[in-house]
């Protein structure tokens, strides 16, 4: 049976593929502040877009509220500017009605962990084919400066003048822990492997979510300077390469390994350790993931950037088909109009 | 005499809140009203050991509400108007189960995301009842910065004595605009001993309970009528309204909150120009001031009501007057506010001309 729905779907595309990156930009001016990390992510989202082999119109950006969720209207796709909190029901709404869609999320840390939470773990635990991007200031910007989910402990906010009270989440270990099958985290100053994230999130079949450490120059400027910052990331982060030892610092002189399940820094230098004892990471193994996503805010470890997970899971919609698939074998399936107008009903004993 | 300070309306509005020994605050950033939270972060627990909790989100904030006043404790959160439609779910509740707090809405412009600028546009949503069910919230409209202070005392009052939510219906503008303001003095944090209020069963004591959840529908109807029967008696006992110029008045000029105070000035430019008008404001949007409404009605030759939305109160004006006068509406919506020039010239083109 066709549907309108099918003639959309499968209409041929009115663009050449893609495009150029010119055209996923907007002739509107950019509402953030200069500086803002937002538009190293901007820039590197139209550059990654315009690479997939996907034409323009499939593309959706979908967000809530904050200065992130400003996002759709600076890139030309489609797009939706929603409610806070609830990008990701109406990105999953929008996928299961149209799985051909390449569908994408622009989120920051208040709206998807703290208004969004619920939202957050049930969509990556359904696995639903989505693209998240996680700009992650520590901070509520669009208010004005008032202390996030992802806000230390004892940070100074207009919100805490006398200190944060809470533990800040944890927001790859919070993806991990709900089962989201992609999980990676980069930063706004890497321009490059932000792009490599994006495109392998752009590729992942299932929820795919990445966290952007992005810098707030106006309300908590600075926050991420210790890993993002050329002098001293070397020293401060670890990139998880698929298959590769865990080596970070200035001069390659230090690695990670593991002692039982705790990670330890090593010295590669004073000859207690060489290359081989290192943790060769394995982005498919989630214990490992969970493992590096809880170095964050160990201040003896350095902070993973890079792919913690990637894991095999049918996603949402596909499991939708199956299952569809499923009933229409059993027999006397697909009879509806049998049932409806045949002219005996079905009988109550 | 308290205080005088000059005082920003948010700002106001925490400051009363300490000051009325309010014991929790418990709120989300949204603009225009985030000043609340952060002047309470700043100055509340210090002064008085309040209690002053950023939540996660508006629905967390009205179920700590809920929980804390379930308890006994003076409670207010204060939102707008996207966040207060979050908190419906928990206003219901607690109206259900009769549980006062205060609750503010410094409304901006809507439907959905609309805009921060000021608005009026949640009258139907505070005065018939954004939740589900049959119950009415208590709701105040503030005009000034100093009716931002007052309403706060006010409301506490009114909370606790007729144990209901009550709303203090605010815009945007109040909410920014700064004034001269007379603080009253700090009233102590007490125990109020509220006999229904969940604080631990004592020794040989009734263990309390508090639900809104009601399986017999012969026993929740009696609940239901004796709901009803709480509003009723707030309408004989609590409507609070001003007037001015209402002796010789031929035209009355009526909004809330700073549709009126716009009025105000349109009807003095009005009476320069020799039209006989006469204000009248109401301070409570539930119950609604109809009384005065239905005695002018007869004496006058029209009303022009003003609001800031696509016309909501002028329902209520209507049911009033049972069409014995002419009532007419003008309205400025998305944040937009009308100038008392552009009142008196819609009031000149409708009964005038």
């Amino acid at each position: 049976m066709r549907s309108l729905i099918n003639d959309v779907i499968e209409a041929p595309a009115n663009s050449t593929i893609g495009g150029n990156v010119k055209d996923y930009k907007v002739d509107i001016d950019v509402r953030w502040c200069s500086g803002c990390g937002g538009y190293s992510i901007l820039a590197q989202s139209q550059r990654v877009m315009a690479s997939l082999g996907i034409p323009r119109e499939k593309f959706v950006f979908i967000s809530g509220i904050g200065c992130s969720s400003r996002f759709p209207y600076y890139i030309n796709v489609y797009g939706m500017h929603t409610m806070h909190g609830r990008a990701l029901p109406i990105a999953s709404g929008l996928k299961v009605a149209r799985p051909d869609l390449s569908i994408w999320v622009a989120t920051g840390d208040g709206d998807s962990l703290s208004i969004g939470g619920n939202h957050f773990i049930h969509t990556a635990r359904r696995n639903v084919d989505l693209n998240v991007l996680m700009f992650n200031n520590a901070i509520y910007g669009m208010t004005k400066g008032q202390y996030s989910p992802t806000s230390l402990k004892g940070q100074l906010t207009k919100s805490s003048p006398l200190g944060v009270l809470d533990d800040p989440f944890n927001p790859a270990a919070l993806a991990i822990g709900a089962g989201a099958s992609f999980v990676a985290r980069c930063y706004d100053r890497d321009p490059q492997m932000m792009q490599k994230i994006f495109e392998r999130a752009a590729k992942h079949v299932g929820f795919a979510f990445v966290e952007v450490y992005t810098n707030c120059v106006i309300f908590n400027d600075g926050a991420f300077d210790l890993f993002t910052k050329k002098e001293t990331r070397k020293e401060h982060t670890v990139e998880l390469q698929h298959g590769k030892p865990l080596v970070f610092g200035n001069n390659d002189d230090k690695g990670v390994k593991l002692d039982g399940v705790t990670p330890v820094v090593v010295s590669l230098n004073d000859g207690s350790h060489s290359i081989d004892d290192l943790l060769v990471y394995n982005e498919n193994d989630t214990s490992l993931a969970f493992i590096m996503a809880n170095m964050t805010y160990n201040s003896n470890l350095p902070r993973p950037m890079g792919v913690f997970q990637v894991l095999s899971r049918q996603s949402y919609n596909q499991r939708v088909v199956e299952q569809l698939k499923y009933y229409e074998s059993l027999p006397g399936a697909n009879d509806l109009d049998k049932l409806l107008l045949g002219e005996d009903s079905w009988e109550i004993e | 005499m308290g205080k005088k300070l000059l005082m920003k309306g948010n700002e106001a509005l925490a400051e009363a809140m300490i000051l009325a020994g309010c014991d929790a605050y418990f709120g989300y950033p949204i603009t225009p009203q985030s000043e609340v939270l952060e002047y309470l972060a700043i100055h509340a627990t210090k002064r008085t050991g309040m209690v002053v909790l950023q939540a996660e989100s508006e629905v967390s904030a009205i179920n700590m509400i809920y929980g804390a006043a379930g308890a006994g404790k003076r409670v207010m959160t204060t939102s707008s108007s996207p966040g207060v439609s979050l908190m419906q779910e928990g206003i219901s509740y607690m109206a259900g189960a009769e549980i006062p707090c205060l609750l503010a809405n410094v409304n901006r412009g809507g439907p959905g995301l609309g805009t921060i600028q000021p608005a009026q546009g949640d009258y139907f949503q505070s005065v018939k009842g954004g939740g589900h069910g049959d119950y009415r919230l208590l709701v105040l409209a503030p005009y000034s910065v100093q009716e931002m202070v007052d309403f706060v005392k006010l409301g506490f009052e009114l909370a606790e004595k007729y144990r209901n939510p009550v709303m203090l219906l605010a815009d945007g503008a109040i909410g920014q605009m700064m004034e001269k303001v007379e603080l009253f003095p700090q009233q102590e944090r007490i125990d109020r001993k509220f006999p229904w209020a969940t604080t631990g069963k004592p020794k040989n004591g009734e263990r309390r309970f508090i639900t809104s959840l009601h399986f017999e529908s012969e026993l929740f109807e009696k609940v239901n009528i004796r709901l009803q029967e709480k509003y009723k008696k707030m309408e004989e006992e609590e409507v609070r309204y001003q007037t001015t110029n209402i002796e010789d008045a031929e035209y009355i000029f009526t909004g809330f909150g700073l549709g009126s105070r716009i009025c105000a000035k349109a009807m003095q430019l009005g009476r320069e120009k020799g039209y006989k008008i006469g204000l009248v404001r109401p301070q409570t949007l539930f119950p609604f001031p109809k009384n005065i409404y239905a005695e002018l009605a007869p004496k006058i030759k029209g009303i022009l009501d003003v609001e800031m939305n696509a016309g909501q109160m002028v329902e209520d004006v209507r049911l009033a007057v049972e069409g014995k006068t002419r009532v007419e509406f003008y309205g400025r919506m998305g944040g937009m506010i009308a100038s008392p020039e552009e009142i008196l010239d819609h009031f000149e083109k409708k009964f005038i001309k």
